[in-house]
């Protein structure tokens, strides 16, 4: 949007300011801004206060011969002597006719009618306000934008692309920001990717010599030992197809899709059940744009939590606000206070010795928040009154 | 005698495997790389074919497809990639089955035998074949993904319960099933199923499908008979 008195030509989309008379900065936009401004609402408080006033005759009227008033003079104001009105006819002796009529008291500004002053004020302020707040979307628009940029760059990170702002827009500071921005990101996001990729390959390439080991161990099944390697390289396996979701959801990116949350929700509690788990579901069925496989994922992980370390898994669904919430109540320990965020950290465990007894790979909650958050949602655990722990999913229901 | 052909590029694997195989009464060909699969397809024969993801010169997908156009032999994948998307992606390009590694050597015996059955009861009733993706009355069922997806595009989950009644009423659709039929259609290792068992994921999969328990449209219920799927199935 341009506001009047820019000159044309100034840039647009294409090169930056290639001009040595007119640098698109900050300073000239609001320099221009303001003067534009000015102009406008002086001419428009004139245009107002003068179109309800008869046309002043020679020598007469009440307004006197001031017809036009000069730039920037004050404007005409009761109780100031003459401080802002242009010389008129001179203020010469009384004989001459002087302003105000013959006979007028001299030395005292006629000023304006206070409901012309009103007016003549009421009308520079609207047209400066509506400036200002013009003024104030566009100059802000730039910081907007960095605002949208920033905040995608978090979900963003370690999937294909870094969000990038446009580098030819704007003012030169604003061009500036852009460009420090856009390397950041990409930075940043060749980090990530490069590290997700490492782990993606390690995880992958450690999967050979597992199928070796299994292969060999199939030849010497009747030794005592074979099962417990089994069991290991069954375990390293878990640990490796963890590790490679996080990389997976991060880089495939799977679009959000209306689904039936609660049937998702019932089918893995269904699933459980079937195999004797008990676990309860109350709720309403609701649809809410998620990406269906991760949040499968969470709730899975979830609910396999519950039933791990608290004996039974009670699961409500409801709607709230905007968002869709999935509430797993269980019986078990529930977490100390002071690891309640920590939990969330990549192989993190509760139980120090890591025991394979008492847990799993410490990447279930790890996982679960990265999903969630990657979604827009969040995920809260406490612990209850009566004693266990309470997991809060909220995701956007649109 | 079952003629395997076993293609991976990892040498002890392939003679393990191939020594494993041979203790269940296969005869066992192996090859290291496409260049080599391609050779022996061309000279024998196969019944089944255990093929590796990624190898030197080739994408094992495109092995597979390339193996599917000339003849019908089944495909199993085995791959590091064990996820359930890749697992439905490599279904979806053609293999029979999807193994991943580290695999158990017996269940990939169970899953060659199971694919050579398979085969043998296509060949002799070629309508019997599973569709991946079957529609019906504006639904989608995912077969792979077990997943429906409603006229107005919402995704909607399936139980594995829902799931293993709803692909028996889609393979039998137009036909009545009583619930010993429908009993025996929806058995899985380890789960009891029975009469009340099967009511209730009929009532489960006809809300999901948004049929009214009034007047349920498509699943009916025949007293005295059983239930009947009444829709026009395509795909």
């Amino acid at each position: 949007m341009n506001p009047k008195g820019e000159p044309r030509g100034a840039p647009h989309a294409g090169t930056p300011a290639a001009r040595w008379w007119f640098r698109d900065t900050l300073f000239m936009r609001l320099f221009l801004l303001m003067w534009a401004a000015l102009v406008v609402s002086h001419l428009v408080a004139y245009l107002a206060v003068t179109s309800g006033r008869p046309p002043p005759g020679p020598g007469g009227g009440g307004f006197g011969s001031a017809s036009l008033p000069t730039f920037p003079s004050l404007p005409p104001t009761p109780g100031l002597p003459d401080a802002g009105r242009p010389p008129g006819p001179g203020p010469g002796g009384p004989a001459s006719g002087g302003p105000g009529g013959p006979g007028g008291p001299r030395g005292r500004a006629p000023g304006l009618p206070a409901h012309m002053l009103v007016l003549d004020y009421g009308v520079r302020l609207l047209i400066i306000g509506a400036a200002a707040w013009v003024g104030a979307r566009w100059l802000s628009r730039p910081v907007r934008h960095l605002v949208g940029a920033a905040s995608t760059l978090g979900t963003s990170l370690g999937g294909p692309e870094a969000p990038r702002l446009d580098e030819t827009r704007g003012t030169a500071e604003v061009r500036e920001a852009a460009q420090v921005f856009n390397r950041m990101a990409s930075e940043l996001h060749e980090q990530f990717r490069s590290r997700g990729l490492l782990m993606a390959s390690l995880s992958h390439d450690l999967r050979t010599p597992l199928t070796r080991m299994r292969m060999r161990l199939e030849t010497v099944a009747q030794e005592p030992l074979a099962q417990r390697c089994v069991a290991d390289i069954r375990e390293m396996n878990d640990l490796i197809e963890t590790a490679l979701e996080v990389f997976r959801n991060a880089d495939a990116q799977e679009p959000a899709q209306h689904t039936d949350l609660l049937a998702l929700v019932q089918s893995l509690a269904d699933d459980l059940i079937e195999q004797g788990q008990p676990v309860t579901l109350a709720g309403s069925s609701l649809v809410a744009r998620i990406q269906p496989v991760a949040t499968r994922r969470i709730v899975s992980n979830l609910l396999g939590n519950a039933l791990r370390y608290g004996v039974r898994a009670d699961v409500s669904v409801r709607a709230q606000g905007s968002w869709a919430c999935v509430t797993i109540d269980d019986l078990g320990p529930g977490i100390p206070e002071a690891q309640l965020k920590d939990v969330f950290r990549p192989f993190y465990r509760v139980d120090t010795s890591r025991s394979r007894g008492t847990g799993g790979t410490g990447l279930g909650l790890y996982i679960v928040r990265d999903f969630t958050w990657r979604q827009g949602g969040h995920i809260t655990l406490s612990n209850r009154a009566g004693g266990g722990l309470r997991a809060e999913l909220r995701l956007p229901l649109r | 005698m079952v003629r395997c052909l076993v293609v991976d590029d990892d040498h002890e694997i392939r003679t393990s495997l191939q020594a494993f195989l041979q203790r269940f009464g296969m005869e066992v060909t192996a090859a290291a790389d496409g260049a080599a699969m391609r050779q022996a397809v061309a000279a024998t024969a196969f019944d089944v074919i255990v093929l590796d993801l990624m190898l030197p010169d080739e994408n094992g997908l495109a092995l597979c497809r390339w193996v599917q156009e000339i003849s019908a032999v089944p495909v199993i994948m085995l791959t590091a990639q064990g996820d359930p998307v890749s697992r439905v992606m490599g279904l979806e390009l053609g293999a029979d089955d999807y193994v991943a590694k580290p695999f158990e050597p017996r269940e990939l015996v169970a899953r060659i035998h199971a694919v050579l059955r398979r085969t043998q009861k296509a060949e002799a009733t070629p309508s019997a074949q599973a569709r991946q993706v079957v529609r019906f009355e504006g639904w989608t069922f995912d077969r792979l993904r077990r997943q429906l997806l409603s006229p107005d595009q919402v995704v909607i989950a399936l139980s594995s319960a829902e799931y293993r009644l709803l692909s028996a009423f889609v393979d039998h659709a137009g036909r009545v099933l009583d619930r010993d039929q429908l009993i025996d259609l929806t058995r899985a290792p380890g789960v009891d199923v029975n009469d009340r068992s099967v009511d209730l994921a009929v009532s489960r999969l006809r809300q999901k499908l948004g049929d009214l328990p009034r007047e349920p449209r498509l699943i009916r219920t025949l007293r005295g008979e059983g239930y009947l799927f009444d829709a026009q199935v395509t795909g």
